[in-house]
């Protein structure tokens, strides 16, 4: 299924999603192009469809007008993974579903869709170009985003060629984990790049991401020592209780300044806005019920984060 | 060096009210935003105390005297007739001061007051409904006595009822164009709702030269007629009598003003108001007779002609402001200058002016029933910003201070309107999008980069259409150039798609044709089958609407005249002929229609080409069967349609139906000439008649079902834009056929949530928003920046939401003041948030 990524040589990206309008990922109005694959797994993540490297079928009951008006995704389903539930939907047992996807073309409610298709370079480009007039106005342009963009590396960094070649101003937001030599061909592509760093313990960051952060934070310092024209945002997720202290925030800005510096640190806020899309993949929320920082605790680290900068 | 940057300022989840839902939020009473304007403006905010609950009393005083002298004139040429209707309204109408006020004068009695215009159709509910003219209630928002009611019954609408032009339209239809007429709401004619669609008066002329000038040049020009050249003077002799009579009423009816006032001051204890009292007697002995020397002078000599305006007649939308920015502004800067006037005396005489057209209201006059345009609505636009005749950015001091008074001045008064253009200052454009993000609607927004070289198209010069200024809620005017526009008609897309899908026919019209028949879509191979079959139907309805247009055009000056707007209209006085008389030599005639659901349409004809001839997913019998059912039992149909590709998302095979849609209609204005010899233009601007209109539609193939509003508007389908704003502005212009001059106003609604725009990073994306807008040459766009949450929570407490305004269509509202059905409708549009 993955080995349709190429097309007469130019990569195809598994692309889930590609936003316009968006105001918050970069100068002006822009569009987000969001990448399937990420090889961290954050207790918080809000995009969980943009984890795994495949398509995946995505369910949304609310839209689905249960089998009494319809049975078709059943009726297609080969391996019979499909089934009422007791409230008059409909209900997947993901251990047999093969992913075909079938179910969701017959659909018609769009309660079941599949998220990721592969895209070519040259379509994904034609899209983001649609809203150039805004850019022009704005400052905008395209923002790579997943998922971790850099797993799909070659095709990003056709992407961008292809987007600067044609005047777009060009942002990715990147975990950082990736091999240097994505890094390093990706990175002068960028108008900027934000760059999350979201604690600097190793240990406590492999319990909350899955994976160490070794690697994140050398690509971070390689990437000031030798691309130090490169703009880069820094990123902090704050999650209460794992990194909504003055010491972490203070650490990482200790660290970030120790490498060189970025043009600017942004802290955002946890939310929990990703939790009904692991439903819908027929997964567990790990952070059920945790609320989001106060307004009081974000100032107050954007406080300690200003006084170290200032430092 | 590290930077932090406050780009999270508030916890997600924690919800970002609007200044304007925030003081609704703390239950403010209505009133001046602000210590210091409160009390800097001490008279204005007191004048607004209680003015919600104010009832709106019906005013019969004008219809009666209107019919008196109508009566004794039967047989005079009609422009005189009309002059001396207005001459006799002048003389007798009411006339009261109220307390606090600067500014004199008033259609109305004290208070809130709906003019009633008994000649024509609109308030005249009357004619076709006489026994739903009753008394008002205790608790109705309209005031009716038993005087009232026994006054109209018996004196006033008999007589309209044998001389009204609605009836005389009718009547005189082929009988083809009247049955299609008479099928309601299916296209319905508006001429006869108004005198002529909206308007603005060339204020400027008056305050620079008085009406005692315009009175002397027509007095000295009647006196040059020639009485052997019999035509021109058995022509021009009657409205140069007309002007001179209503010249001197005007005159005299100021001086009544000043007369009251005298007489109030001799009776007033306290020094202060007597000293007012006085000034304002000394004024209206000034103005409007002479020219203006001070800015109060100027408001003052503006605000007669507009209360005289309503008078004389019913302009569509209540006359506009015009410029307001630019006419006043010579007097604004000299007695500022000369130290004659502060910011806040002057927002105290604007705010006069919009508390005045606030009083007025707008109703079909059946108490308990609110408008076809609901909410009580009346659009005196109000105009700032834009060109100059020669074409240099016209912001100025006033236009500030304008918006600012928009900010601090809480009723949904005036309509203001910003003109955009390329080179709009960003200064003038921040202070429009701080305004715009207040929340209650305003300003809405024209791109000159649009309108200007269409104008020039249509015929006007480059400075004509430079100094174009916003009327009604979404038209333009050439003020001394554009000859009369009366009302055309709305035409029923929906109707049209409906008619294409049953052979003629319409489900709530039953059995019998309505418009022709194009065959059984059963029986069609091919999506162009179905597409022949919908433009001949489309030709057919706008056959008939271009038809009912002539009829209504030349019988208007048989019926009705207006001696001082024309008097105001540099082409009446030149050629001494009513402005409703046409064709005037010179003049250009851009009249216009609107084509309601636009977007259901698009969307419909989209899925049937998809899902019956492309995918094959549907048979055409099966889509029929379930429009007939409307959809009951088939869901999963409904669910297909519904999920067929959608105007508004920048899809170029959707919007390319657009603009096939837009082509046939302008291809037929194109081909078309009007009895004046002008122009009917294409115009998306459905009001709130996408509800009634939505009301005779059966179920279509985008899964609306039937009865329900259609779509507004340029304005996608209700919630089916899903991509965002961009992609919704891409489509509008997509569908554009821009090589037409016979198109106008695309009016856009667009609803934004406040979150999206927080902060002086939020207003600076707004401008960039609106400036990418203007480039895409959006005639109209207005925002609803407001929470869906609000919205919801007013419906359950209209109480504590009374005072909250919404843009509904060209103007705001009083979102309680709505109908139900038009309130789910505003909830429903998609709400852009990021």
């Amino acid at each position: 299924m993955t080995l349709n990524h190429q097309s007469n040589g130019a990569p195809k990206g598994l692309v889930f999603n590609i936003q316009k309008f968006s105001l918050h990922d970069g100068p002006g109005i822009r569009t987000i192009v969001f990448l399937k694959g990420c090889p961290l797994a954050c207790m918080w993540c809000s995009n969980p469809e943009s984890q795994s490297t495949a398509p995946e079928l995505v369910y949304t009951s609310d839209r689905c007008i249960g089998p009494a008006e319809c049975d078709r995704c059943a009726t297609v389903c080969l391996e019979h993974a499909i089934a009422k539930d007791a409230e008059g939907k409909i209900c997947i047992d993901r251990s047999i579903c093969d992913d075909c996807g079938d179910c969701s073309f017959v659909c018609p409610s769009r309660a079941l869709e599949e998220s990721g298709e592969w895209v070519g370079v040259d379509d994904v480009v034609r899209i983001v170009e649609e809203d150039d007039a805004f850019y022009v106005r704005s400052g905008g342009g395209l923002t790579v985003s997943g998922g971790e963009p850099l797993v799909q590396g070659a095709f990003v960094r056709a992407l961008l060629e292809a987007a600067r070649s044609r005047g777009i101003d060009t942002a990715i937001e990147t975990s950082g984990l990736c091999n240097w030599k994505t890094m390093r061909d990706v990175a002068p592509l960028t108008d900027r790049m934000f760059f999350d760093i979201k604690c600097l313990d190793p240990e406590k960051h492999a319990e909350v991401t899955g994976v160490s952060n070794r690697k994140i934070l050398q690509n971070f310092r390689r990437l000031r020592a030798e691309f130090p024209e490169v703009n880069i945002v820094v990123r902090t997720p704050v999650i209460p209780g794992v990194n909504d202290s003055e010491d972490e925030i203070e650490a990482i800005v200790e660290f970030v300044n120790d490498a060189g510096g970025a043009s600017a640190y942004e802290l955002l806020p946890y939310h929990g806005f990703g939790e009904p899309k692991y439903a819908k993949l027929g997964r567990q929320y790990r952070l059920r019920h945790l609320a989001p920082p106060s307004n009081e605790r974000m100032r107050g680290l954007q406080r300690i984060a200003a006084l170290c900068g200032a430092s | 060096m590290l930077e932090a940057v406050e780009s999270a300022p508030a916890s997600p989840g924690s919800k970002v009210l609007t200044p304007h839902e925030a003081r609704i939020e703390r239950g403010e009473p209505i009133g001046l935003v602000g210590g210091t304007a409160q009390s800097k403006r001490g008279r204005i905010q007191r004048m607004l105390e209680g003015f919600r609950d104010q009832p709106i009393r019906l005013n019969i005083d004008r219809a009666r005297l209107l019919t008196e002298s109508m009566q004794a004139t039967e047989g005079q040429p009609m422009v005189l007739r009309w002059g001396r209707a207005l001459a006799h309204i002048l003389a007798h109408h009411p006339i009261h001061i109220e307390d606090e006020e600067l500014l004199v004068g008033s259609a109305g009695s004290a208070g809130r007051y709906a003019v009633v215009y008994c000649e024509l159709v609109g308030p005249g509910r009357f004619y076709t409904h006489p026994h739903e003219l009753v008394p008002s209630k205790p608790g109705d928002p309209i005031v009716l006595t038993e005087e009232d009611v026994a006054a109209l019954k018996e004196d006033i609408l008999p007589y309209w009822q044998r001389n009204a032009y609605h009836t005389a339209t009718m009547n005189a239809l082929p009988e083809e164009t009247r049955r299609l007429m008479e099928r309601i709401f299916v296209v319905t004619p508006t001429a006869a709702g108004r005198s002529m669609l909206a308007w603005a008066h060339d204020y400027g002329k008056v305050l620079e030269r008085g009406i005692g000038s315009i009175r002397r040049e027509a007095r000295e020009r009647l006196e040059a007629l020639d009485p052997i050249d019999t035509a021109a003077y058995v022509e021009q002799q009657p409205f140069l009598e007309a002007v001179c009579l209503v010249c001197d009423a005007m005159v005299a009816f100021a001086h009544r003003y000043a007369e009251l006032a005298r007489s109030q001051a001799a009776d007033e204890p306290r020094a202060e108001r007597r000293r007012e009292l006085l000034e304002i007697a000394a004024i209206c002995e000034r103005v409007p007779e002479h020219p203006a020397r001070t800015f109060r002078e100027a408001v003052q000599s503006q605000w007669f002609i507009q209360t005289v305006s309503r008078l004389e007649q019913a302009i569509g939308g209540v006359v506009g402001n015009g410029r307001i920015d630019q006419y006043l502004y010579p007097y604004y800067r000299r007695d500022i200058d000369e130290g004659r006037l502060t910011d806040d005396e002057a927002l105290v005489l604007l705010e006069s002016i919009w508390i005045g057209m606030a009083r007025s209201t707008d109703v079909y006059a059946k108490p308990g029933q609110p408008s076809l345009t609901d909410g009580f609505a009346h659009w005196e636009a109000t105009t700032i910003g834009g060109l100059t005749p020669d074409g240099h950015d016209a912001s100025n001091e006033l236009s500030y201070l304008i918006l600012r008074s928009k900010r601090e001045f809480p009723l949904h008064y005036p309509d203001l309107a910003a003109r955009i253009h390329t080179r709009t200052p960003n200064a003038f454009l921040h202070a429009v999008c701080e305004t715009i993000k207040d929340g209650s609607g305003f300003p809405k927004l024209f791109c000159d980069d649009e309108i200007i070289p269409l104008l020039v198209a249509k015929g006007g010069s480059m400075e004509e259409a430079n100094d174009y200024c916003v009327t009604g809620c979404s038209e333009t005017k050439m003020l001394n150039r554009e000859g009369i526009a009366t009302g055309c008609a709305w035409i029923n897309l929906g109707a049209i798609l409906e008619m294409t899908l049953r052979d003629g026919r319409m489900t709530c019209y039953g059995d019998g044709i309505v418009g022709i028949s194009t065959g059984d879509p059963r029986t069609f191979t091919t999506f162009d089958e179905l597409w022949d079959a919908f433009t001949l139907q489309l030709e057919n309805v706008v056959q008939h609407t271009f038809i009912q247009q002539y009829v209504s055009d030349t019988l208007k000056s048989r019926h009705i005249a207006s001696p001082m707007f024309s008097m105001l209209h540099d082409l009446c006085m030149e050629s001494c002929t009513d402005i409703h008389a046409g064709p005037i030599d010179k003049a250009l005639y851009l009249g216009f229609f609107d084509v309601m659901g636009f977007g259901t349409v698009i969307d419909s004809l989209a899925a049937i080409r998809t899902l019956v001839f492309e995918e094959g997913t549907l048979a055409m019998r099966e889509l029929i069967d379930a429009l007939d059912r409307n959809f009951e039992g088939q869901e999963a149909i409904r669910q297909l349609c519904l999920n067929a590709p959608k105007y508004g998302n920048n899809d170029a095979d959707v919007d390319q139906i657009g603009r096939d849609i837009e082509e046939c209609f302008a291809r037929l204005a194109q081909h078309h000439t009007t009895a004046f010899g002008g122009e009917l233009d294409l115009r998306y601007v459905s009001v709130t008649s996408h509800i009634p209109l939505g009301a005779v539609v059966g179920a279509t193939p985008d899964g609306r079902k039937a009865r329900e509003p259609l779509s507004e508007s340029i304005s996608p389908s209700q919630g089916m834009d899903v991509k965002g704003p961009t992609a919704t502005l891409m489509s509008i212009s997509s569908t554009k056929c821009a090589q037409y001059k016979e198109r106008a106003a695309r009016l856009l609604n667009m609803k934004l949530s406040p979150a999206s725009l927080v902060g002086e990073a939020g207003t600076r994306k707004l401008m960039a928003l609106i400036r990418t807008a203007c480039d895409m040459r959006m005639w109209h766009n207005q925002f609803n920046i407001i929470n869906r949450d609000t919205l919801l929570a007013a419906q359950q407490d209209p109480d504590k939401y009374r005072n909250l305004l919404v843009r509904v269509a060209g103007y705001s509202a009083y979102f309680v003041d709505l109908t139900p059905a038009l309130q789910n409708e505003i909830i429903r549009r998609t709400e852009h948030q990021f």
